[in-house]
């Protein structure tokens, strides 16, 4: 490896030097240079160890895919692991060390792996975890021995906010046919936007030159794309993952774009394929293609004396590029009985150059010399074993089509034998191909057919008239072979590199039954490196199909899944929205002293410290204040809900278990909603404010969900009812205690007495001059009102609320405290008390069910549900006084051994003075007066039955008088 | 049971008062809600991306099979297309479905106009087939030259095409921007260009400063609203 004296095009700024450490040692090299490309300019040739083995490892692609030279790089406040050497640029200054070595690049201790492979066979990740006994053994020491790279905690924050990006035609590929697709979809007046994950236009149309200069029509179309108005270029950016409606996530350098695109042209190119023989991964055997890129984009030469192995015109033409680079070509060896037509043509320059050319040739070894490196290859031709003394052989026998993307958009693709590539079957509307990826390699056919992607894209959104199709010669000679796979006896012959895979690997699967591209895949690990097999693939199924006695029409290769590139987790990251909700009255909470708590998207006060207390107290001191006295709790994260119209009633008669079209004005009753199958799934209160008024609440965590369910039942029903959601736009406040009425008749002049504003009735009334509704509702059990306002009011009145009861002792309570009031009460929650398989007839609640209505959700299902014995019920217990140990919520009921039941609710009451809760068990088990609960540890207490309710069975509280 | 007027002075609050109580100082009263009259970080008018909370303004929204005929009754222009406003004479209408709309009082000479169309909807029966509906949004007006940066960064909706555009009509669009519902016209302060938001106020206080910070990174930053800052 060395540098050159200044190449056309390169990528390199000579005038912008810099040096990096890497391994310990100072590299030089310039700006543009990639770590890998300025480390090679030194003379280094391995650059990596493999994942597995720790072989040494040296350039395979130099195009974004050599997973083997994954690198940490530490900088001034940062440490980054996991770089990827061949794409990220130098940086001067930086300390860079190869990742997964032990002791350094050049003394890998665990480079002792590589003669244990005969211990490693494939699958042995399965084999060995087969033992329940050795699991653990094998966990730490795969944990030790495979780490990527260090996470370093400290380093600077690097902000990625994601963006969102729009445009008629997005180009994936800025080689030759996207360039051609991006300039005629601009040209008829489409947005463009045009990616490419190199730092240039031109694609392989920058290197793959055979000898010559970048064709002139390239350069004039880069010009024509670079400064055209309709187009867009992002590079060093790649698109990682296709979804639906054309949606595309393109990884840029700084953060992640979300490209909607109109329509996308793929034009990715394909992907060169290695030859497989023994010791095809040494540094210095490399795809024809990486040694072009590091001639043309870095200046490098890869090597002083090379063979060519290959299949295609291509690796003659690389041949060509050596050559005007001084690089010696010992010979060019065709591992076909003879050249094609156009290989042919290629060679004839090379015959005439004095370069040695063989064909029908046979990879036997690549040969290393003592630090590793390739020193000489072994092959036969005409029956004969010879040897050759090189220090670089470039492999140019096959082209993958880069076609994740295709499967990811739904396309389907079928295995053309002509040129031994799969290739795009049936494509989703809107989404175009283009180029190699579509099976087309020469250079004027690339143009024209990227010159029909773009039209057919841009004629697709209305843009210009229908392009005319010009059909395409068909190849002379194909770019790919069809079984560039040589085993050796004595192995190393490396199909897969991350993961360092063989070919025996892949048939000792096979003949273990993982015969299935699938099978194959998860069973071997088989493309399941960084690299998503984009390397290892084709030739796995190539072997595959081998086995199988079958040709690659019968298989398929799997779909990598987004995204299919590797992705920086910071530009996964990026910036995340998680909304959460606020009550209009979250400031007061919080000066109040509120810890808050989940619920839904809200945040709700548990409970109000107090100091000098714990928890338990501050909370059984906020239930008593709301027995004995007062109490105010913020109720406005329910879900607040209108229903419009003549039908409203028949609609809620519809939605809730009980009726509502007969409903008095001015009254509320309790609403519960069942799915379907009968599963209670919600409940609140509905109250008539006016014949066609209705004004109802829902538990606080559903209330968005139901109510798009309800415009949806609406509109299915063709009922004709108006929903309005006021859950956002009301404040809601609970006002409880013994003088709740007192309180609240001084703020207001609505008539609060018992004959006016009786138990469960609704009221629309100004409060301290706040347009409210009145609700006397007693969830909590006590004389109480709901009180909803529009939100932006939502404070005031909770600071006139709270003056207003300060001669009370008015305390505001929590969720915690207003969980306990509803148990004393026996009032269920839905979610708590019930799950996603507990039905009406399991709570216990038949005077909520109106079975003799039309139609309710659920109805039917109850109604068979009723012939069949019940499976569990809703039951009260209690535990004896001086239980020390009290079970918790989910603890299991247990019957004779068995589970026959569990605990939904239960705490100390603090009116009660002892601990009770709510289960839910067999129905044998809540015939009996006692039962066992296991709780934590193991132990078993007993429960005894308490018929619900625990406290004011007769219901008098909510109806008291005021006190005196 | 006889609908009820609010029955002023009861004070407003605005949706992120808790972001006020902090980061500003001074109170004024504006069209019942308090505002602010001083904020130690105010960024200058032409800053690269500004917001500003004009959340005291006054709305109503109304919705029914009438409500077109009702809001037609009142003079108002209301635009035929569903998510599309109108704007005349400082109050915008904006039709949000077939039956439902929001008006709003953009300018401050406006504001009595929409304390009177309140009382004028308060006193229609809600069988009659136009209703109120309440709106409590935190409206929030953002304005400058990365605004386009800003909206790529919150929304998935392409505004491109809205943006530098204030025409007294247009299309609306009511999409999730941070993950919150909104109502998002292609008007900004005083009629200029830029873009409205309506959300959700329980979102507000979320809604607001997330806005704020992806606002910082792109050098951008809040104003106060014109009537208080002086």
């Amino acid at each position: 490896m060395k540098r050159l004296p200044p190449v056309a095009g390169e990528w390199i700024d000579r005038t912008k030097p810099l040096s990096f450490m890497f391994e310990g040692e100072p590299v030089d090299g310039f700006a543009g240079d990639t770590i890998s490309s300025a480390v090679a300019a030194g003379g280094a040739r391995i650059l990596g160890r493999s994942f597995k083995y720790h072989r040494p490892r040296g350039f395979l692609s130099a195009a974004d895919h050599d997973v083997n030279a994954m690198v940490q790089v530490e900088g001034e406040g940062h440490s980054v692991p996991n770089v990827r050497a061949d794409v990220v640029r130098a940086t001067a200054g930086v300390r860079v060390t190869v990742v997964n070595t032990r002791g350094g690049l050049k003394k890998d201790r665990l480079s002792i792996l590589n003669r244990l492979s005969r211990f490693l066979p494939v699958g042995f990740y399965y084999k060995a975890f087969h033992s329940k006994r050795l699991f653990p053994r094998w966990e730490q020491m795969f944990r030790d021995i495979t780490g990527l790279g260090v996470v370093d905690l400290e380093s600077a924050h690097r902000p990625t906010p994601k963006r969102y990006d729009f445009c008629d035609v997005l180009v994936i590929g800025a080689g030759p046919s996207g360039l051609a697709a991006a300039a005629e979809a601009a040209s008829r007046g489409a947005k463009v936007l045009l990616v490419d994950e190199t730092a240039a236009l031109g694609g392989s149309g920058l290197y793959a030159r055979g000898g010559e200069e970048v064709a002139a029509e390239l350069r004039a179309l880069i010009d024509a794309v670079s400064t055209h108005p309709n187009i867009r270029v992002l590079l060093s950016s790649f698109a990682a993952g296709y979804y639906a409606d054309h949606w595309v996530p393109v990884v840029t350098p700084e953060a992640m774009v979300k490209v909607r695109a109109r329509a996308v042209v793929l034009a990715q190119g394909a992907y060169e394929q290695p030859a497989v023989f023994r010791g095809n991964d040494l540094p210095g055997v490399m795809l024809a293609s990486a040694a072009q890129r590091l001639l043309y984009r870095y200046a490098i030469a890869p090597a002083n004396s090379i063979v060519v192995l290959t299949a295609n015109c291509q690796g003659y033409a690389a041949a060509l590029d050596a050559r005007r680079h001084g690089i010696r070509v010992v010979a060019v060896l065709d591992i076909r009985q003879q050249p094609g037509p156009e290989s042919a043509r290629v060679a004839e320059a090379l015959k005439s150059n004095g370069v040695r050319l063989l064909s029908g040739v046979v990879p036997i070894e690549a040969t290393a010399a003592t630090d590793g490196t390739l020193n000489g290859f072994v092959f036969s031709s005409s029956g004969s074993r010879e040897s050759v003394t090189i220090d670089g052989l470039w492999m140019s026998v096959g082209f993958a089509p880069a076609n994740p993307l295709l499967h990811q958009a739904g396309g389907t693709v079928r295995y053309e034998r002509s040129i031994e590539q799969f290739v795009p079957d049936q494509l989703p509307p809107g989404l175009q191909v283009c180029g190699k990826i579509a099976g087309v390699y020469r250079f004027n056919e690339r143009l024209a057919d990227g010159q029909r992607a773009g039209a057919d894209a841009a004629f697709s959104l209305g843009f210009g008239s229908a392009p005319s199709i010009a059909a395409l010669k068909a190849p002379s000679e194909s770019p790919s072979h069809g079984y560039p796979i040589f085993p050796h006896p004595k192995a190393k012959e490396f199909v897969d590199f991350d993961e360092d895979l063989q070919i025996k690997d892949v048939v000792n699967a096979c003949q273990e039954g993982f015969d299935s591209t699938e099978l194959l895949k998860r069973y071997s690990t088989m493309g399941m490196g960084p690299s998503q097999g984009k390397h290892s693939n084709l030739n796995a199924l190539r072997i595959l199909a081998r086995v199988r006695g079958e040709g690659l029409e019968q298989h398929s290769l799997t779909t990598a899944r987004p995204m299919f590139h590797p992705v920086p987790i910071s530009h996964l990251a990026g910036r995340g929205f998680s909304p959460e909700r606020h009550t209009p009255v979250d400031a007061a909470h919080a000066a109040l002293g509120a810890v808050w708590m989940p619920a839904g998207n809200w945040r709700r006060p548990e409970y109000y410290r107090v100091a000098g207390r714990t928890r338990e107290e501050a909370i059984a001191e906020e239930v008593r204040a709301v027995r004995q006295g007062l109490g105010l709790i913020d109720v406005g994260t329910l879900g607040k809900i209108e229903a419009h119209g003549p039908k409203a009633g028949e609609f809620l008669d519809r939605i809730y278990t009980a009726r509502y079209s007969n409903l008095k004005v001015g009254m509320t009753r309790y609403g519960l909603m069942l799915d379907e199958s009968g599963v209670v799934i919600d409940d609140g209160v509905i109250a008539r404010l006016d014949p066609e008024t209705f004004y109802f609440t829902t538990t606080t965590g559903n209330s968005a969900t139901l109510f798009r369910e309800f415009g949806r039942l609406a509109s299915l029903w063709g009922l004709p009812v108006g929903l309005v959601n006021l859950t956002g736009h009301y404040a809601a406040f609970n006002l409880a205690g013994p003088f709740a009425r007192k309180v609240l008749q001084s703020l207001t002049d609505a008539d609060l007495s018992d004959g006016a504003f009786p138990y469960l009735a609704v009221r629309e009334a100004n409060v301290a001059g706040v347009p409210c509704r009145l609700m006397r509702v007693g969830f909590v059990g006590e004389l109480g009102y709901e009180i909803h306002m529009p939100a932006d009011f939502g404070p005031h009145l909770w600071q006139v609320l709270m003056a207003a009861g300060a001669a009370h002792g008015i305390r505001p309570f929590g969720v915690e405290a207003q969980r306990m009031l509803r148990l004393e009460k026996g009032h269920l929650i839905v979610g708590q008390d019930t799950d996603g398989v507990t039905n009406a007839l399991e709570i216990d609640a038949p005077w909520a069910l109106k079975m003799d209505k039309p139609f309710f959700i659920g109805q039917r299902s109850l109604v068979v549900l009723a012939k069949q014995p019940l499976k569990q019920t809703l039951i009260g217990f209690r535990l004896a006084d001086g239980v020390t140990q009290r079970p918790r919520e989910c603890h299991l009921v247990i019957e004779q051994g068995s589970i026959a039941g569990r605990v939904t609710s239960v705490g100390r009451s603090p009116t009660l003075n002892h601990v009770i809760g709510l289960a839910l068990v067999r129905p044998d088990v809540a015939t009996r007066g006692e039962f066992q609960i296991r709780i934590d540890g193991g132990q078993m207490v007993s429960a005894t039955r308490i018929a619900l309710p625990f406290y004011d069975a007769a219901g008098e509280r909510q109806k008291l008088g005021d006190p005196a | 049971m006889s609908t009820v007027l609010p029955s002023l002075p009861a004070i407003r609050q605005s949706p992120i008062e808790a972001w006020i109580e902090t980061k500003c100082s001074g109170e004024a009263l504006r069209e019942q809600m308090r505002q602010p009259t001083r904020l130690g970080l105010e960024v200058p008018t032409g800053t690269a991306v500004t917001l500003t909370e004009v959340s005291w303004r006054r709305r109503l929204g109304l919705k029914g099979p009438q409500a077109e005929r009702w809001l037609g009754s009142q003079q108002l222009t209301v635009p035929a297309p569903a998510n599309s406003y109108a704007v005349t004479d400082g109050v915008m209408v904006a039709r949000l479905a077939t039956s439902e709309f929001l008006v709003e009082a953009l300018l401050p000479a406006a504001q009595a106009r929409i304390a009177s169309l309140a009382t004028q909807l308060y006193g229609v029966s809600r069988t009659s087939g136009v209703y109120a509906v309440p709106r409590q949004d935190l409206v929030v007006e953002l304005s400058g030259p990365a605004l386009g940066a800003l909206l790529r960064q919150v929304c998935s909706v392409d505004f491109e095409p809205m943006l530098g555009v204030a025409a007294p009509e247009g299309p609306l669009v009511l999409t999730s921007m941070v993950g919150v519902g909104v109502v998002a016209v292609p008007i900004g302060g005083d009629g200029r260009p830029g873009f409205t938001l309506w959300a959700d106020p329980s979102f507000g206080h979320y809604f607001w400063t997330t806005l704020i910070e992806v606002a910082a990174d792109l050098k951008g930053g809040v104003r106060l609203d014109a009537f208080n800052a002086g």
